[in-house]
């Protein structure tokens, strides 16, 4: 069949077409534009199917796994597709690595190195074992979720723009080393050992727990990453569509609790209401997908990410 | 019937800013004729201050949806208007005698009274004739620069200000494990508008471009 290839323009990004055999899919069609235009890489390839004139909403995306015959208008032996360059892409990985990994480092660079005489605090500095513990904790952290990125997690979308990489590290390396900054500092305050031990009590069961909740989410997925939705089950996502960033949210509170920062606050605060942003998509999605038509189950009635508010 | 509503409230809303931003260039220039610039503040400073502050309704409006507005857009705008107008002009006195005072507030007045007027004849007439179109997408091209040097110029003569009195500053050590440095946040500020700038300018020029040709192919 013939495949032509057109911008959204309607400029033609591969002259005179594509030829592939009935029975191509989609990820041929993939290697064949890139082929021919080699700086597209199919992971920066992102095919729609035209939107009819006089009709509105979003575009249909090509599956990757898909056949190309189920895309063809019925009974032609061809196929316009609507070719957009999402630029430069690193692998989730990558991207998940690189900002992980700033934390990791900044905040032992203010536990152990002689920083705050730059910032005009001479003398020796007095450390709390609060402060201690919580480098442990926070280093820990990152650490663990380097491992996830490698070893459990799997991923939908195996790529992520270049771009996002800038725009992630400045957000947790700026985040982690102004946390930093408040929970070494010499004139640091600390709260009560009993707060202290509830604080990093409640961290670490919760941490746990996003463990458990990203192996069952890496168990909803197949090995070959054949992608695709199913109903989250088991644990603590009976009750909450996104036990994972429920998990990940209270554990950040515990820290808190034990810590007592308002840079660390002002950081749960950010970071949950980008996740709560991301869980609302999350679960608007599966009640669309599920809704109990067709033969699809019906998602049940969840909560959203944070019981007993959403 | 909603519809109405929505309309007659946003006309009220656009023409009452329109005559507090009006009434900011009247004394202004009236102040200039009769005394000189250094007291140009003090005639201006309650409706600017009015006027100024009522636009946080402007981002109230954007995230209900009352209007297109993006917010990226309108957050910035907003954002240092309020804290030259507060955080400088209203906390550091010593800084409004200075002539970039009237430079400000008759760049900021023109660009009101204009978009203001703008929205205003739209929500109660439906349209606005295409000479205060022209306006409204032309006039940022000159008080823009004006407008935004003259903030730029009063934050820094005020850095000195900001640092001797310690005002808005916390210190440590405290319970909540935390501090504030107002003459560093104001210092990071004038950093923003760095990038800020190009980006609200270019911002403009796409909607001058959308906006014009639109109506030509009318």
């Amino acid at each position: 069949m013939k495949v032509s290839v057109v911008s959204r323009s309607g400029r033609e990004v591969v002259k005179g077409g594509i030829q592939l055999s009935d029975d191509a899919k989609v990820a041929d069609l993939q290697e064949a534009i890139h082929a021919k235009t080699k700086k597209y890489y199919p992971a920066r390839q992102r095919l729609t199917l035209p939107v009819q004139p006089g009709k509105s909403g979003k575009p249909v995306v090509l599956n990757q796994k898909a056949s190309l015959s189920d895309y063809c208008e019925k009974g032609s032996g061809s196929l316009t597709v609507v070719f957009k360059d999402l630029g430069p892409q690193v692998y989730y990985s990558t991207l998940f690595f690189w900002e992980y990994v700033g934390p990791l480092f900044i905040y032992p660079i203010f536990y152990y190195l002689p920083v705050y005489k730059y910032f005009g605090y001479e003398g020796e500095r007095v450390i709390h074992p609060v402060q201690t513990y919580a480098m442990y904790y926070f280093c820990f952290h990152y650490f663990k979720r380097i491992m996830e990125t490698f070893f459990v997690h799997r991923f939908s979308h195996a790529t992520s723009p270049v771009s996002n990489v800038f725009r992630n590290c400045a957000y947790y390396w700026t985040f982690g080393a102004y946390i930093a900054y408040y929970c070494n500092h010499p004139l640091y305050t600390p709260v009560s050992d009993l707060q202290m031990k509830i604080g990093f009590g409640i961290g670490i069961v919760c941490q746990i727990a996003n463990f458990y909740c990203h192996i069952l989410l890496r168990n909803l997925r197949s090995p070959t990453g054949s992608g695709g939705y199913q109903i989250p089950c088991g644990f603590l996502f009976n009750i909450v569509t996104c036990a994972n960033y429920t998990t990940e949210i209270y554990q950040w509170l515990g820290f808190n609790i034990a810590t007592q920062t308002v840079a660390g606050y002002v950081f749960l605060a950010v970071a949950a209401a980008i996740m709560t942003n991301w869980a609302l998509g999350k679960h608007s999605r599966l009640r669309k997908l599920f809704d109990g038509k067709d033969g699809r189950p019906k998602y049940p009635r969840r909560w959203v990410i944070l019981p007993p508010f959403l | 019937m909603a519809a109405a509503l929505k309309r007659a409230y946003l006309a009220v809303y656009n023409w009452a800013v329109f005559s507090g931003w009006a009434q900011v260039l009247y004394y202004a220039v009236t102040t200039l004729l009769r005394s000189g610039h250094q007291d140009v503040y003090a005639a201006v400073e309650r409706p600017l201050q009015l006027a100024q502050t009522a636009a946080v309704l402007e981002i109230i409006h954007g995230l209900v949806g009352l209007v297109r507005s993006p917010i990226s857009a309108t957050l910035p705008q907003i954002g240092s208007r309020l804290f030259v107008t507060w955080g400088i002009l209203w906390s550091f006195p010593e800084t409004t005698t200075h002539i970039l005072v009237s430079s400000l507030v008759i760049s900021w007045s023109i660009t009101e009274i204009i978009r203001y007027s703008f929205f205003g004849t739209k929500e109660l007439l439906g349209s606005a004739p295409s000479w205060l179109q022209w306006l409204r997408y032309s006039s940022f091209l000159i008080m823009y620069p004006t407008g935004i040097s003259s903030e730029l110029g009063l934050i820094y003569i005020a850095l000195e200000y900001i640092k001797a009195s310690e005002k808005y500053s916390f210190r440590l050590p405290n319970a909540w494990n935390y501090s504030f440095d107002y003459f560093y946040a104001s210092i990071m500020v004038l950093l923003i508008y760095v990038p800020g700038s190009p980006h609200m300018y270019t911002y403009m020029l796409g909607q001058r471009k959308k906006a014009l040709s639109k109506s030509k192919t009318m």
